[in-house]
């Protein structure tokens, strides 16, 4: 059962439904996330994508909890275990605003640990690490109204960090930021994410972020409706445009060079391998 | 306009600053209560130097003092002449009707004025040199022997703690919402004050929805960062005493003593 076992996170038959709502908002959904793996997970607005990551750490559950299961590195989410689950995954929310706890930054990098009743002399400790380990250590002092949004989104990475969990959820994490703060934050969570060994789910419908990803999935109505390398997924015009997403830069580049006859190998959908394809072209020509 | 003043903190690293804010709320609390003991010139005048002592240690323009006591001006000064007109004994200068001008009716004045204007000259020297968070950390110190009496103090202290960092979001709201009002037309500046009260309403409902919002992701948040309810967390944030403080208690002191010689005198 080796295959198990790599898999940090698996849903089995998980169906949601939200109060008053006509249809379920996950339908009978299974997937599997792999440990260290980077995954996106992507759709149109009210595709389900969001409750998924509320799914996982037990804020929402599943309509039947016999007939749904959601395992989290190794712990079968139900009521007794919901706080070991949360120990596991640490999510970063879409709104900067609206997850900033604390008065300060440290004192909102604290909050999980006051919440575990962490002894303070260690909390000290890890506190300022985390803090310097995102950049924000001329920061710690800084009240959340003279923090950019970027800024307080590393602030809730910091917090993340703080309590040392396997997975992190990026909840439209980026959506709310200009371009530079959310290169910066993705910049981080993958450094972040080799430093730690971490699994990222990143929930998202920018297609660049999701472009990062090891790993696609595809929601559409509650239902998984692919799953792929990004390169696999993106070559799927019909499918994204069916969903409303656009396509990435790069895949759409390449498609319009095709329309005008001009064709690029299959296999170049990095932006780096591309500019070489066609500065190749260019000088063949 | 994103960064607001709440209440009325003004940064600075005099000696006044680096009292602990427990320190300073019971001196604070303590001199209040020191006033209403005072009963003779003599102990007025005590009471009034120490008060001025503690102005002199801010290292604040007297300005700040006086934009504290300016909005209770008037209110000050009428109580002060209630004072002085219903308040006949000693000698009496003039007299019509119910009213007086006596001897003792204008010291009576006098002293009401003093009092009134030393609560909140006190009371300024406590919020403009403390943080309204370290307020916040001072009272929940103070409340907690309620804990006996099952209050969640913890809780309390979140709540205020919380609450004070979302004003300036909420404010930043407001003004989102009245730009945007503004830009279809709305007017908040002319009009009498039915119009403008009327005008408001529009801005508190959107107001009054995203805060609930706010709330509730707040919540979904904490809970996520294993929030379980104010029982047995731990604390980031601690006050600890330092010898700055013991000034504060020779102040208390001191003041006590002279407050009880002058009396008997």
């Amino acid at each position: 059962m080796s295959a198990e076992k790599d898999n940090i996170i698996a849903f089995e038959h998980v169906t949601f439904t939200y109060p008053d709502a006509p249809r379920p908002a996950v339908d009978d959904l299974s997937f599997a996330i792999k440990k260290g793996a980077w995954t996106a997970l992507i759709g149109h607005n009210g595709s389900g994508k969001s409750t998924v990551s509320k799914l996982i750490n037990g804020l929402l559950a599943p309509d039947d909890m016999d007939r749904s299961k959601i395992v989290v590195n190794g712990i079968k989410l139900a009521q007794e275990t919901v706080w070991d689950v949360r120990e596991q995954v640490g999510i970063v929310f879409q709104n900067p605003d609206n997850q900033f706890v604390g008065a300060t930054v440290a004192d909102d990098v604290a909050f999980g640990l006051e919440n575990r009743a962490t002894p303070r002399s260690e909390m000290v400790k890890i506190v300022a690490q985390a803090v310097s380990d995102v950049g924000m250590a001329d920061y710690a002092g800084a009240e959340p109204s003279n923090l950019s949004g970027g800024q307080k989104q590393r602030v809730a990475i910091a917090g993340i960090l703080a309590i040392k969990p396997k997975v992190i959820i990026l909840d439209e994490a980026t959506s709310m930021l200009d371009p530079e703060g959310k290169q910066q934050i993705l910049d981080l969570v993958k450094r972040i994410k080799d430093e730690n060994d971490l699994t990222v789910i990143s929930i998202t419908h920018d297609i660049d972020e999701a472009s990062l990803a090891d790993q696609v999935l595809v929601m559409d109505d509650g239902k998984l409706i692919d799953q792929g390398t990004p390169e696999h997924i993106f070559a799927q015009v019909d499918l994204l445009e069916r969903i409303g997403l656009d396509i990435p830069f790069t895949f759409r580049l390449k498609q319009l060079l095709q329309e005008r006859g001009i064709d690029l190998p299959r296999d170049a959908d990095k932006e780096d391998e591309l500019v070489q394809e066609i500065c190749q072209l260019n000088s063949k020509m | 306009m994103s960064k607001i003043i709440i209440g009325r903190y003004l940064p600075g690293t005099s000696f006044m600053y680096k009292v602990d804010p427990r320190a300073k709320m019971l001196v604070t609390f303590y001199f209040i209560l020191m006033i209403f003991l005072a009963n003779n010139w003599q102990s007025y005048l005590v009471i009034t130097v120490f008060g001025l002592m503690t102005v002199v240690a801010t290292g604040l323009k007297p300005k700040v003092f006086w934009d504290g006591v300016k909005p209770m001006i008037w209110l000050i000064i009428f109580t002060s002449l209630l004072q002085t007109f219903f308040m006949a004994g000693g000698k009496i200068y003039w007299h019509w009707w119910v009213f007086a001008i006596s001897s003792e009716g204008l010291i009576n004045g006098l002293y009401v004025f003093i009092r009134f204007t030393l609560i909140i000259v006190v009371s300024t020297v406590m919020t403009v040199t403390t943080k309204p968070l370290e307020i916040a950390d001072a009272m929940e110190w103070i409340m907690t022997p309620l804990k006996l009496f099952k209050v969640n103090v913890g809780m309390i202290s979140l709540v205020i703690s919380i609450a004070l960092r979302f004003v300036p979001t909420l404010f930043d709201q407001t003004m989102k919402i009245m730009n945007a009002q503004r830009s279809r037309g709305a007017d908040f500046n002319d009009g009498n004050l039915v119009q403008r009260a009327k005008s408001v309403v529009p801005m508190l409902v959107p107001l009054f929805i995203d805060s609930l919002e706010v709330a509730l992701d707040l919540s979904t948040a904490m809970e996520s960062r294993g929030y379980k309810g104010s029982e047995g967390r731990s604390r980031y944030r601690v006050l600890k005493w330092s010898k700055a403080d013991l000034v504060p208690l020779a102040y208390c002191v001191i003041l006590t003593a002279l407050m009880v010689i002058v009396r008997i005198h």
